[in-house]
């Protein structure tokens, strides 16, 4: 029965693939294969290797039913993550092909793999045109693929030329093309203004199509633009306020008041004519998504006035109600509205302070998380304490949340769930946040208040945070400074929680400002001998905390040997003995700071030594006198953030002029030497205790000047010839200032001008690495007032009076910095980048003598392309050929020259003639 | 409006079955994406709310039977509500076209998948089709076309 008729094996096989039989492996087998290999990775990659390589074999097979079987199972391993870019040339031959089952593969896995490749877009750029040439009478479903394909692959060029055709679609007798155009049009428009602003009426004449869902799309379309540029629908409002009227349809209703959302924004005529309409809107519906939507709307179209307390009432009513519902999504979305609406007012919250306490025991920790934002306006002196209590309480790892909060019945168990370290962090720094707000205000006791910060600098430890180890030590500082009573109280715990082995091992950030405190306010400090011999065992301590504690326990010691029952002098010399070997164990610091002070400090403590050795009853001099007078000149008053480095700013000083002249310094000295001040008694006390080849003490030399003398042998003649250097020397630095001098004082003073018209009545000099090192007061220095009977005074902050408005500025935006997550390089950013922003509608351009250069180089480019195409897939050149089209891209001439006008326009906006 | 920026698919064992992306991406975030949001929708309870922020924007997702349904949605602008609503519909057309859908269904027929995907949403990630009758209407269309494409291709 051989005929010449009768059909190849090849052929055979080729008409029976239709039918689901497949000699080569279908995607069936291909995800039967991979679900075999099960859980075993080993086998999972081989099964995905071989069908990989079976792919590349068959994807250039010149079968275009092979081609797109291979097309579709790479779209498949695609999801498991094999890249299938490289294929990108077959997918367009399998998207060119004329066959609906062809295209369907081809546009879905083009959706999936092109990515700004300019080679591929700009061919597929061809394509797309081919297939959305509309004459009136396509196929529906063709065009619909395209469309839908259309998201990953508009480029301007091909915006600007499929535009015409989609714009004819709009017209089209079916609804189903209708509404396609008109999502597809999107797409165009972002790529291509151009095309809105010289259709715009036609494009708008959809939002009266009798079929709702080109309505729906339309609308849709209009308000993702307006989000982009809303200007030029601000004219359409009149019409858009009638269809929130009319439309009963929730989807296009919730779109509407999105629309109205972006247009309010920039209009703000808008405002006061949507706000009761939208609070009626509230009213009627009865679709929660239309009540948050219209919430939405109120709140980010800025119709809410910081004083219309009526309608915040209105909305927060609301708000409050989805809180309470037992769908976390209606809690989490209310909470968020919560803080957008306090951020407007703090007002308008604070008496919603039980419902954000009992969010913050929510089951969701994102809702307990965006609570804690809530607090800062929620909190007053009533309730902060039961605040924190909930807070602290939750620092565990795992919270059993009971079952009312889970809107269960009672008697049923709790839910257990993981506290993230994130949350936790953010809850010490909303603790920190809502009890320093308002300079302490909202502190009722400051014993509890202390026993607070000493807790969490315990609880903290785990947190391996190194801000929340700062923000702990800046507190207590503030605390510590501003508060006066409660010194005594916290400097005990302070010294505590330095001694304590936990902290100082895994949170040493704190311990800077703690030690800071502690050298501070070491008059405070009983058993300083305890304190520095407990402090110097502590080891691997950062250079950032030594530095400071190395001269915080100078000023201890300092202390400790001048109180009123001082210690027995044996004490104080094996104490010395602590300190001598700790700055010698520092003086080979790398931190160079470290180093320095050390040094400085391991010199002195060793005249000190020298000079105990000598007297057996008395205290010398050096210790009872001169060591306190580096530290007790002055006390420290709180100023205001960054008034130093303003006033540094602001400073001008005179480098030029002498301090003195030379007959001033003659006399000086002459005056000096009668009179019986500090140095000449220093002199005598030197003459008296030290032999005659003794070093003499480094006199009133400060730290800030660190001459390197101190080894220098001085004999008694020579003194005065040094002191004159000295002196000197002195003189030109301009970080010298002697404070106990008054002739002096009072010269310096006039040297230092100010840009301000202030006047500073006193400069200081103190360490110029301590918080505060110079303080300027007002001449009217502000009354230390007391905000309430009851509660412990606050110093007040001082500063200049021109920082006090510009820091008042800053601390508008409390929350910048800090909270915001921290957005690292990997951070995907969602925003797309359009040329519709910046775009005026109300220019026509067109300058088409710019056009031909560019056409011709693009063409150029094409031919090239081709070219490359055409070797990639030789077997197959069906559609290189036949698509020479020319890609016209749009100038940006055109562009800059209506950007410049589109400033103008917005100046002169038409008054809108509403109802 | 809701503009969903890209859809996940993603078995309870963490397996992608489905990805839509609604603007250009680079391959190495769209792992990215994936990776991250697997794990944190996938540890996440029950009782919580399917609303997560990821990066600079929101993402919702919402669990039918042993498949999440994961959507990045811009956080301005997008409802989260109606996102939830926009996924509740996807699976009701599915159930409907599949008569009773389950995860194999997904899995072997996942273009069938991707065809309503495109039926409910518009190629910028907004609602396009509300009503389940007419993208099952369009889709059985389109199906019907594949068939008479085959057929030809037999006759021929």
């Amino acid at each position: 029965m051989a005929s010449i008729h009768a059909p190849s094996a090849e052929d055979v096989m080729q008409r029976l693939r239709p039918f689901g039989l497949f000699f080569e492996k279908s995607l069936k087998d291909l995800i039967k294969g991979i679900r075999s290999a099960g859980e075993n990775p080993e086998d999972l990659r081989q099964v995905m290797n071989k069908a990989l390589s079976e792919c590349r074999e068959e994807v250039s097979s010149p079968d275009l039913n092979l081609k797109t079987n291979a097309v579709l199972k790479l779209t498949y391993l695609e999801m498991y993550g094999y890249d299938m870019s490289w294929a990108n040339f077959h997918i367009l031959e399998v998207m060119s092909s004329s066959k609906l089952q062809h295209k369907r593969v081809g546009y879905l896995a083009a959706s999936q793999s092109f990515y700004k490749d300019p080679d591929i877009l700009m061919l597929a750029t061809n394509l797309l045109k081919k297939d959305l040439k509309y004459d009136g009478n396509n196929d529906v479903l063709k065009m619909a693929v395209t469309l839908s394909g259309l998201s990953t692959m508009v480029t301007t060029s091909l915006a600007s030329d499929i535009c015409d055709d989609l714009l004819t679609m709009l017209g089209s007798s079916k609804p189903y093309i209708r509404k396609k155009a008109v999502a597809a049009l999107f797409k165009v428009f972002l790529q291509y203004p151009e095309a809105l602003r010289d259709n715009f009426d036609k494009f708008v004449a959809k939002l009266e199509d009798e079929d709702l869902s080109v309505v729906s799309a339309t609308v849709s379309v209009i308000c993702e633009v307006s989000k982009k540029n809303p200007y030029p629908f601000i004219a359409l409002s009149p019409l858009l306020y009638e269809m929130l009227f009319t439309i009963d349809n929730n989807w296009i209703i919730i779109r509407l008041l999105k629309l109205f959302t972006n247009l309010s924004q920039v209009e703000p005529k808008l405002r006061a004519k949507i706000l009761p309409k939208v609070l009626e809107l509230m009213k009627v519906t009865s679709a929660t998504s239309v009540i948050y939507e219209s919430i939405n709307c109120i709140v980010k179209g800025k119709m809410l006035q910081e004083d219309d307390h009526d309608s915040a009432f209105i909305c927060l009513q609301e708000l409050n109600k989805f809180c309470s519902s037992p769908d976390p999504n209606l809690r989490y979305i209310s909470v968020v509205l919560f803080y957008q609406i306090g951020k407007i007012n703090t007002d308008f919250i604070t008496e919603f302070n039980v419902l954000v306490i009992r969010l913050l025991k929510d089951v969701d920790i994102s809702i307990r998380s965006r609570a804690l934002e809530l607090l800062e306006g929620a909190t007053d002196d009533e309730n902060i304490t039961t605040v924190v209590h909930i807070l602290i309480k939750q620092f565990i790892d795992k919270d059993v949340v009971s079952a009312t909060n889970l809107f269960r019945q009672a008697g049923s168990d709790g839910v257990e769930i993981d506290i993230p370290l994130s949350y936790k962090v953010k809850m010490v720094s909303t603790i920190l946040r809502i009890c320093s707000i308002n300079n302490y205000s909202n502190i009722p006791d400051f014993d509890w208040y202390i026993a607070v910060l000493s807790d969490l600098c315990v609880i903290s430890q785990d947190l391996n945070n190194d801000t929340i180890g700062y923000q702990l030590g800046d507190e207590l500082r503030n605390v510590m400074v501003k508060v006066p009573s409660m010194r005594k109280k916290l400097i005990s715990n302070i010294v505590s929680l330095v001694l304590s082995q936990d902290v100082s091992q895994s949170m040493p950030m704190v311990l800077r400002e703690c030690y800071w405190c502690i050298g501070e306010y070491s008059n405070l400090i009983d058993d300083g001998d305890d304190l520095i011999k407990k402090s110097i065992k502590l080891d691997r301590l950062p250079p950032d905390v030594l530095q400071i504690m190395a001269q915080a326990l100078l000023k201890v010691f300092s202390s400790w040997c001048n109180m009123t029952n001082p210690a027995p002098v044996q004490e104080i010399k094996s104490v010395l003995q602590g300190l001598l070997r700790f700055y010698e164990s520092l003086s080979s610091s790398q931190s160079f700071e470290v180093q320095e002070r050390s040094v400085e400090f391991l010199e002195f403590c060793k005249l000190c030594d020298e000079s105990l050795e000598q007297g057996d009853e008395e205290l010398p001099l050096l210790i009872t006198d001169i060591l306190p007078s580096f530290f007790n000149s002055y006390s420290l008053n709180p100023i205001l953030h960054g008034t130093q480095r303003k006033l540094q700013d602001s400073l001008m000083l005179d480098l030029d002029t002498p301090f003195l002249s030379e007959e001033d310094v003659e006399k000086l000295l002459q005056e000096e030497s009668s009179k019986n001040d500090l140095d000449s008694l220093l002199a005598s006390d030197l003459e008296l205790d030290l032999e005659s080849d003794n070093e003499p003490g480094p006199n009133d030399d400060r730290k800030g000047s660190s001459v390197g003398d101190v080894e220098e042998e001085i004999t008694f003649e020579a003194r005065k010839s040094l002191e004159e250097k000295r002196r000197k020397e002195r003189s030109d630095n301009p970080f010298y200032l002697e404070a106990d001098d008054s002739a002096l004082q009072k010269k310096a003073s006039q040297l230092i001008e100010f840009d301000g018209e202030e006047k500073p009545s006193d400069l200081r000099n103190v360490d110029t690495f301590e918080l505060s090192t110079a303080v300027v007061k007002r001449g009217d220095l502000k009354k230390k007032k007391q905000s309430k009977k009851k509660k412990a005074q606050v110093l007040l902050e001082e500063g200049l009076p021109d920082l006090i408005s510009s820091h008042a500025l800053a601390s508008n935006h409390p929350r910048t910095g800090s909270f915001s997550s921290s957005k690292d390089s990997s951070t995907i950013n969602l925003k797309m980048q359009t040329k519709l922003e910046s775009f005026d509608f109300h220019t026509p351009q067109i300058s088409p003598d710019a056009t031909k250069n560019i056409g011709i180089e693009e063409q150029q480019e094409l031919e090239n392309l081709r070219a490359k195409f055409a070797a990639k897939s030789s077997g197959n050149d069906q559609n290189a050929d036949d698509e020479v089209v020319i890609v016209k891209k749009k100038k940006s001439k055109s562009k800059s020259k209506s950007k410049k006008k589109g400033s103008k326009k917005h100046a002169s906006e038409p008054q809108l003639p509403l109802p | 409006m809701v503009q969903i920026k890209y859809m996940l698919m993603v078995s309870r064992q963490g397996k992608v079955r489905l990805m839509r992306w609604f603007s250009a991406y680079s391959a190495k975030d769209k792992t990215k994406i994936c990776r991250d949001l697997t794990t944190s929708v996938l540890a996440r309870k029950a009782k919580m709310c399917n609303i997560v922020e990821y990066q600079d924007h929101k993402v919702v997702y919402k669990r039918y039977a042993s498949l999440y349904f994961i959507c990045g949605i811009s956080s301005e602008t997008s409802n989260e509500l109606l996102t939830l609503e926009i996924i509740h519909r996807y699976v009701e057309a599915m159930d409907a076209y599949f008569n009773n859908v389950c995860e194999l269904d997904i899995i072997f027929n996942f273009s069938k998948a991707y065809d309503i995907l495109n039926e409910v949403l518009i190629c910028d990630g907004s609602m396009t089709e509300t009503s389940k009758h007419t993208i099952l209407k369009t889709v059985a269309s389109m199906d019907a076309l594949e068939t008479s494409d085959n057929l030809d291709q037999v006759l021929s």
